[in-house]
């Protein structure tokens, strides 16, 4: 019982460093870039969908890399399901009203549902995902990135961006923002092994498979979704809840499992190609579905949202764990 | 209808030469059609606030907590120019109109603009259903317990 608390606490405690250290990391990132000369609109984008999404992918990337395959896939496939049913139902739940602009829903919302797509096609077909495959995932990413930042280039008006540039000629790199990225880094990769390290020993004690273990996790690693998506909704900046809640499911899979699919081929469990993917695909034609009917997302809808998730979660944990 | 009225409507109205009108941008159009019922012809200095709510949760990453608070910034001044040219169109000579953009809690914010500027009346709407009053709390609520002046609450909902 002793160990199982000290566990679940270290789980807590290495989940808010995670997201503390994510957020300095890359506030310093950004800095940096600024001071190379990079233009503020690349920066702001990158670091907007990468933000939110780093401790589910430093978790996947541990996980994977550190033999434990299982828990770095379910922790991504389990965090986008989260996020559509879970984070996104609560909000609209809280706000009574979310909505969103047909041209994210035809951006964002269809790269969401083409990643989901291509990976679970992928899983079908191959059954793993291979290092062809991870470069397959990395090209959309790269390819959205670029969609994005053309978006948000015509969308900024050039008095505004010669203001920003005209602005980011004084930045200087200094120590400090060294120093601060390679703490930030440092806090991600020692905090993530030990959320991999106590996921994977509370599964073992409880006997659920690690999959399982990857898909309760990430109720963790998405806390920076949940509270960006709950807040933003309840502040009225509809397109910030929703777009995160895309930028995140898209970043997840593409880049969550990309990256680390070039260092080892990465094993799927059938229950996940048969199952938990398949859900996945389904809760983001879901939400589509839900928001194109007058591109809004009504308290209804977010309890509509909410109870897909229990039915997912309560099958899991029941018939298919 | 306005919760207080029309029963004393134009004896209280002769009484305000100041007036602030808080909106977060819903139901604009409602409000400032009471806020000039109120002042008909009269000589009336108006004060439009819009308070950007900066409070988040703990775990809001920094770099988003930045943006909506942008955006927020944003919207308020969007909205605080709209009232802008509604009150001081030519049909509306009488009005001297002020924008004031805050930041922190709206209640809070809207009572302390209140006595700083010493106003005579605070216009706002209800803005919430029953169940919204209850998930996300009420700013008209708050302000209605610690106002230095009179309210004038609109039910827009």
């Amino acid at each position: 019982m002793f160990e199982v608390i000290i566990l679940v606490l270290s789980l807590i405690i290495s989940l808010i460093i995670v997201i503390k250290a994510a957020d300095v990391f890359v506030d310093s990132i950004v800095e940096i870039g600024l001071a190379l000369g990079i233009s503020e609109i690349i920066l702001g984008v990158t670091a907007s969908a990468v933000g939110t999404s780093l401790p589910e992918f430093g978790s996947a990337m541990i996980a994977i890399l550190t033999g434990s395959p299982d828990v770095g896939v379910g922790c991504a496939i389990g965090a986008n399901v989260w996020n559509i049913a879970g984070i996104l139902g609560i909000s609209a739940i809280f706000a009574g009203l979310i909505t969103t602009q047909s041209q994210e829903v035809r951006r964002d919302g269809l790269m969401a549902f083409l990643t989901t797509l291509t990976i679970t096609t992928a899983l079908f077909l191959i059954g793993e995902i291979t290092f062809v495959v991870g470069i397959v995932l990395i090209i959309m990413y790269v390819v959205y990135l670029w969609i994005l930042i053309r978006a948000q280039k015509s969308s900024k008006s050039k008095d505004r961006e010669m203001e920003c540039c005209e602005a980011d000629k004084n930045l200087a790199l200094n120590k400090k923002t060294i120093l601060m990225t390679i703490l930030g880094l440092f806090g991600l990769a020692i905090g993530c092994r030990a959320i991999v390290y106590s996921t994977v020993e509370l599964s073992i004690m409880a006997s659920i498979p690690e999959v399982l273990a990857g898909i309760l996790l990430a109720f963790g690693t998405t806390a920076p979704e949940f509270f960006t998506v709950l807040t933003s909704a309840k502040k009225g900046l509809n397109s910030l809840a929703i777009g995160t809640v895309f930028g995140s499911n898209i970043f997840n899979i593409l880049i969550g499992l990309g990256i680390p699919s070039l260092f080892v081929t990465i094993p799927v469990e059938p229950i996940t190609i048969y199952f938990d993917a398949p859900v996945m695909v389904f809760m983001t034609l879901l939400l589509l579905f839900l928001i194109k009917r007058g591109m809004k997302l009504t308290r209804v809808e977010g309890i509509i949202l909410v109870a897909s998730y229990i039915i997912y979660i309560v099958t899991r944990l029941t018939i298919f764990s | 209808m306005p919760f207080y009225g029309y029963l004393s409507f134009l004896k209280v109205s002769e009484m305000h030469e100041k007036i602030i009108v808080a909106t977060m941008g819903e139901y604009m159009d409602e409000i400032m059609e009471y806020t000039l019922d109120i002042i008909q012809e009269r000589k009336t200095e108006v004060i439009g606030i819009y308070v950007v709510e900066t409070s988040t949760p703990f775990l809001t990453p920094k770099k988003v907590k930045e943006m909506m608070a942008t955006e927020l910034r944003d919207q308020g001044e969007e909205i605080l120019e709209s009232m802008r040219q509604e009150f001081q169109s030519s049909k509306h000579y009488m009005i001297k109109f002020k924008k004031l953009l805050r930041e922190g809690d709206p209640a809070e914010e809207i009572v302390k603009a209140a006595e700083e500027e010493g106003v005579d009346l605070i216009i706002l709407g209800t803005g919430k259903d029953f169940i919204d009053k209850r998930l996300l709390g009420s700013v008209s609520e708050k302000v209605v317990h610690s106002a230095p002046c009179n309210i004038m609450l609109i039910k827009t909902i």
